[in-house]
């Protein structure tokens, strides 16, 4: 199945977040490969996501989890060649699946051969790739990002004698972006990958870009500038293309990066996702319309992208104090599962392993305007282990069956990367692919349907919102439209049953046809249109006009 | 002629005897009527007595101030007396009744109004009852509305208030009786008309300022001089 | 049993869209859109600030307000219809209001906000009033904490008041309530209170709404209702009370919500009343309350001479409800000066137990007894203020207690008369 050749294509995706070490070992050595990957994409396809985004794979120390970078232009030798990438790119390409990869502008490794360069004396060529200084004291109204383990943005360097500029870990040193010739070097190597035939990239630590004195060196119309410029030439060679923005703000400072449709295509709207959680445990919408009435409007080719879980821990940056301490309460009470700012658990002990509070938490996921975002494992319902350290807890390998090692690897269980989960709830024998695809009415089936509605029409990915406030706030209302097509959509959030009348005069005469079982439901009429529902039971329904 | 003596002597016996046989069975039926009355009338006395105990009809009529007015005239309590005097009308009703049986001209017809009366009578004392039971009621709501409002000699209004019911109460039970009908309805009327008058008279000439500050105390509740040394009591 | 139900429909559907609450407030109104105001407001950000999870909603029963009463209240909730509150919320508060008459009835207020709260399955209630002019902030938490943290089914606040200020109380209610059913509640009457979910519901199952009382005094029952069923009660300090003073001016209907109220449930409650001996405190939480003692103009002459009045013209009236040697004993104080003036502790009690016991008899008809007993009141009033004049708080504290004392000296003749008149 080719590609689509829609240049919005990301609007109607459904994107899979993998980390390749995770998914699928195929040369026995307990780390995930690209040919493993390869292997495994026509689950993926059956899966029916269009889009596959990968963690970093590059060469890399691993000192920050491959986002210090060593070589731009090659593969880890952990996950394969070269060559094992494009064949999995181009059998991704084959099964009409498109593949993001990352791309870490702000900053390298310290292990790169440019920076080894840049420090190596004050006259080498390559000295002003990156930010030194005398002294330790430019710059000083800029935040510390990693409060836990840094003191100052400035690190001395012992060989060059001098201080160099890093926004994250200390052995992450800033490229500069002031010099016109690490721009040109950046893109010469999005150009490698996009010549490879990559579809898109998630551009992290964007905001950090350009540093200026006197301000706190994020968000800086410089910054904006060569993001403008990247763009321009990403969408003059390569059209179709993707970028996608990570900067953790509030969506109205996330709107710059949008710019007037010329800079991103696509960013993350992080504030929505903790509120979902708030909303479902308070039973109660209020957290979530709020935040989505706050959101902008953005130009009508860019698009937000949702998600409920990812690599990284459940953010609570976006919160108020005592949102996070409402969070901390009812989702982490151990506390164990909180790091930094956050709780690092996946969906499924997240919810308690509540089915139906998971078929929620999707629905909504699917069904509110943005590009939604599936974190590898959580279409099975995969668990964490939160012993293991960092956020190591939501990287577990991917349980493939209920043998040996998970069928992840043939190696022995000790040279796994990580080890699997184990318990008898989420442990991968009972928790697997194999026996998911083999049960009908599976998790994994279950996600396979709704995504197979999700894209049987574009309304969802393309189309405005509209929320309905009927009294009850147990019930979250909304009605998606494009064009002619409109979908009511309708989640109760409580655990509760629940009656609610929805004032749906505006669409009298229309026909509800709901849309997993295509039943009809009665007409829209001037009265009060009466609906029940069960505990975190959601609908959607066609408006048809016949 | 001495016969003739004796033989209208005889004839006059003889009529006398059959005069006195034509009347022994109706004085005996009604010497019967009389004492089956009087059984009757005990029996009823002593049913109503319970009755009326059973409801508790003295401290009705102590309610009623009756009580207290038939302690004065040392008359029996007011459920005995009922008793005694339904006793009485229902052997009374026996007798007379034996009475009509001796054909007795004349008294027919008496004795006929006087069961047509018995009803108005009940119907008055029932009146007459319950009016007494109305003007002890409002006379002493006024009294005691009078003396919390601290308005001035509160034992001429509780007079005032009865007299006017009880003279009411009277005049229907008059009406009902049909005793000088018309005659204590007017006065009833002129006595009561006069009294307004010389109250609405007293109250508008005399009372003005009193009425002024009556009314404004009863509808413009903000105006508390009168009551700004009134502590509240909640 | 087709019964009519007393809430609307609109009502109800309003009740089914709020769902359950962990904390209800009941507020029930009558043109009150001057006070209002601030006491919602004091209302929401307490719930804001000391309840910020909880599932809250604001039951506002109005009696036909033709002032925007209703209005002000619903102003307050805090939903996602709105956004333009700058209040941040965690969840979304609801404030939704009935109109239950065209004229106030405060026993059929109290029954709506009840309703709701079973219907709502309310943890933990409080009813606040529209009128309290100084509500300071954290009154509703102290209502409410006891009954939603501790345990507890009812909490009556009490209030730093000025010494000479709800006499009713200190020389009636409280003492004979004391007396009677054991416990010391400080403020049985009163428009604010916090009970739990689960003394609403025994509440409204009582048939205290169809017994011709005509829901006078529905509050004081509330009371008594509780401590006739056992239910932990606890009393919490509020602050100065400030209420407007709508409620409680007249003398007689004041009465008849206290007084009344209270003789009308002696008779029901005989078995549980008669045998209980002595009193005992209820947790209290919160400052002690101290009297307040600036000096404030009592007319005297006219409390001696409304006592006087009523004692020479209720003659009649009185020889039906007291004793003879009561009744001596008034004669005999009414002829005293307004110097010599003293109506003791001992006397106004047998006075209050006869007219208790007048009451349950039905001598003559019990709304006037209870009019009877309004001028001798004045005359208890008058004896408190002048033994207490230059009293301090403390000394004010303890003649009250001693009134108490002598309350509960003086049951064993209650139950004597009691039984007696039978």
């Amino acid at each position: 199945m080719p590609l689509n050749r829609d240049v919005l294509w990301y609007k109607d995706a459904i994107i899979y977040q993998v980390h390749v070490r995770t998914f699928h070992d195929s040369n026995g050595d307990g780390i995930g490969d690209f040919p493993g990957l390869e292997a495994k994409l026509d689950y993926l396809q059956e899966l029916g996501v269009s889009a596959i985004w990968l963690m970093p794979f590059f060469p890399s120390p691993l000192r920050d989890d491959g986002y210090d970078i060593a070589d731009y232009n090659a593969v880890h030798s952990s996950y394969g060649t070269l060559e094992d990438f494009r064949k999995f790119l181009q059998s991704a390409h084959d099964r009409g699946i498109r593949v993001i990869i990352e791309m870490v502008l702000n900053h390298t490794s310290d292990q790169h051969p440019w920076f080894q360069e840049s420090r190596s004396s004050q006259d080498n060529p390559r000295r002003d790739w990156y930010v030194w200084s005398d002294t330790n004291t430019r710059y000083k109204e800029a935040r510390i990002i990693f409060l836990d383990t840094e003191i100052s943005n400035w690190a001395w360097d012992p060989i060059s004698k001098s201080y160099y500029w890093h926004r994250f870990f200390s052995h992450q040193p800033d490229l500069n972006y002031d010099n016109p010739a690490v721009r040109e070097q950046m893109w010469n190597v999005m150009e490698f990958w996009l010549e490879m035939g990559v579809d898109a990239f998630r551009l992290d630590a964007v905001p950090y870009l350009v540093e200026r004195e006197g301000t706190n060196c994020e968000n800086l119309p410089e910054t904006h500038a060569v993001l403008k410029e990247l763009r321009r030439k990403l969408d003059e060679k390569f059209p179709g293309r993707m970028l996608l923005a990570e900067a953790n703000q509030w969506p109205a400072d996330l709107r710059p990066y949008f710019g007037d449709g010329d800079e991103f295509h696509m960013a993350f709207h992080f504030p929505l996702m903790p509120r979902m959680f708030m909303a479902v445990k308070l039973e109660d919408r209020k957290p979530i319309t709020e935040i989505l009435q706050q959101t902008p409007e953005i130009p009508t080719s860019c698009q937000w992208s949702l998600f409920l879980r990812n690599h990284d821990e459940l953010t609570l940056e976006m919160v108020t104090d005592m949102e996070r301490d409402y969070m901390y309460d009812t989702y982490a009470g151990n506390k164990t599962m909180r790091l930094n700012l956050g709780i690092r658990r996946r969906l499924a002990p997240l919810l308690d392993n509540d089915r139906r509070r998971i078929e929620l938490m999707n629905g909504m996921l699917m069904s509110l305007p943005g590009t939604p975002i599936i974190y590898y494992g959580d279409e099975i319902g995969m668990g964490d282990n939160i012993n293991l350290g960092d956020r190591n807890g939501v990287r577990t390998p991917m349980q493939w069956s209920g043998g040996r090692n998970g069928g992840f690897s043939t190696a022995d269980p000790e040279r796994l990367y990580a080890p699997l989960i184990q318990d008898p709830v989420y442990g991968y024998p009972a928790v697997n692919v194999l026996r998911q695809t083999e049960t009908e009415h599976s998790l994994f089936h279950w996600m396979r349907r709704i995504i197979a509605v999700r894209r049987s029409t574009g309304v969802f990915g393309r189309g405005s919102i509209e929320f309905l406030y009927p009294a009850s706030h147990r019930i979250l209302a909304y009605v998606r439209r494009l064009g002619n097509e409109a979908v009511l959509v309708v989640n109760n959030l409580a655990s509760t049953a629940q009656a609610v009348e929805l004032d749906l005069r505006q669409y009298k005469g229309n026909i509800l046809i709901e849309m997993s079982g295509k039943n009809i439901f009665p007409r829209v009429s001037d009265l009060p249109y009466l609906l029940t529902m069960g505990p975190y039971q959601f609908y959607w329904f066609r408006l048809r006009r016949i | 002629m001495r016969e003739m003596i004796i033989s209208e002597l005889s004839q006059a016996l003889y009529e006398l005897a059959r005069g006195f046989a034509h009347f022994l069975p109706r004085l005996i039926v009604m010497l019967i009527l009389t004492f089956v009355g009087w059984v009757i009338a005990y029996v009823l006395r002593v049913a109503l007595r319970s009755i009326l105990r059973l409801i508790k009809f003295d401290k009705l009529s102590e309610k009623a101030g009756a009580s207290q007015l038939l302690n004065k005239a040392a008359l029996p309590s007011a459920t005995e007396l009922l008793s005694q005097f339904v006793f009485w009308v229902a052997w009374l009703g026996f007798i007379l009744l034996g009475v009509s049986v001796l054909g007795i001209l004349g008294l027919q017809d008496q004795i006929a109004r006087f069961f047509l009366f018995l009803p108005r009578l009940f119907v008055a004392i029932f009146i007459m009852f319950f009016g007494m039971l109305a003007a002890s009621f409002f006379s002493r709501a006024a009294l005691l509305a009078a003396v919390n409002a601290n308005v001035p000699s509160p034992r001429v209004l509780n007079l005032a208030v009865r007299s006017i019911i009880i003279i009411f109460v009277l005049s229907i039970v008059f009406e009902e009786l049909g005793l000088a009908q018309h005659t204590m309805l007017i006065a009833f009327g002129i006595v009561f008309g006069a009294l307004m008058l010389g109250l609405a008279i007293a109250f508008g000439i005399g009372g003005r300022d009193m009425a002024q500050r009556f009314l404004e105390k009863r509808f413009v509740r903000e105006r508390k001089e009168e009551n700004e040394d009134e502590l509240s009591p909640l | 049993m087709a019964e009519e139900s007393f809430l609307t429909d609109d009502f109800l559907r309003q009740l089914i869209n709020v769902g359950e609450v962990d904390i209800l407030v009941g507020l029930p109104t009558h043109n009150n859109a001057k006070t209002v105001g601030s006491v919602v407001h004091t209302i929401q950000s307490d719930i804001l600030r000391c309840f910020p999870r909880e599932r809250a909603v604001i039951i506002n029963a109005d009696g036909g307000s033709r002032d925007g009463t209703p209005e002000l209240v619903t102003g307050v909730s805090i939903d996602d219809v709105r956004p333009a509150s700058n209040l941040y919320a965690l969840r979304t508060l609801h404030s939704i209001s009935t109109k239950y008459a065209t004229s106030p009835e405060n026993g059929v207020a109290l029954r709506t906000i009840l309703a709701a709260a079973e219907l709502l399955r309310a943890k933990a209630c409080v009813m606040m009033s529209p009128e309290s002019a100084n509500i300071e902030s954290e009154w509703l938490a102290k209502l409410l904490r006891p009954i939603y943290r501790d345990g507890f089914d009812l909490v009556t606040p009490t209030y730093r008041r000025h010494k000479f200020e709800g006499l009713l109380i200190t020389n009636l209610v409280y003492p004979m309530i004391r007396a009677l059913y054991g416990v010391r509640i400080r403020e049985a009457y009163t428009p604010e209170f916090g009970f739990s979910g689960r003394l609403g519901s025994q509440f409204l199952g009582q048939h205290v709404w169809n017994d011709g009382s005509g829901g006078d005094g529905v509050e004081l029952r509330f009371t008594l209702a509780a401590i006739m069923g056992g239910f932990r009660i606890g009393q919490s300090f509020l602050g100065g009370k400030d209420h407007i003073e709508r409620r409680g001016a007249d003398l007689v209907p004041a009465l008849r919500e206290t007084a009344g109220a209270l003789f009308s449930t002696l008779e029901a409650d005989f078995p549980l009343w008669s045998s209980v001996v002595g009193s005992k405190s209820v947790p209290t939480t919160g400052a002690d309350p101290k009297a307040l003692l600036e000096p404030v103009r009592v007319n005297r002459k006219r409390l001696r001479d409304m006592f006087s009045t009523g004692v020479a013209e209720l003659d009649s009236v009185f020889q039906s409800i007291l004793s003879p040697l009561t009744l001596a004993g008034l004669q005999r104080i009414a002829r005293l000066g307004e110097e010599e003036f003293h109506y003791p502790a001992e006397l106004w009690v047998r006075t209050v137990y006869e007219f208790a016991t007048a009451y349950q008899k039905s001598v003559i008809s019990r709304d006037h007894v209870i009019q009877a007993l309004a001028p001798l009141f004045r005359g208890r009033v008058l004896t408190f203020v002048i033994e207490n004049r230059n009293a301090s708080a403390d000394e004010v504290e303890s003649n009250i207690e001693g009134l108490c004392l002598e309350f509960e000296r003086l049951k064993p003749y209650l139950l004597q008369i009691w039984k007696s008149r039978e």
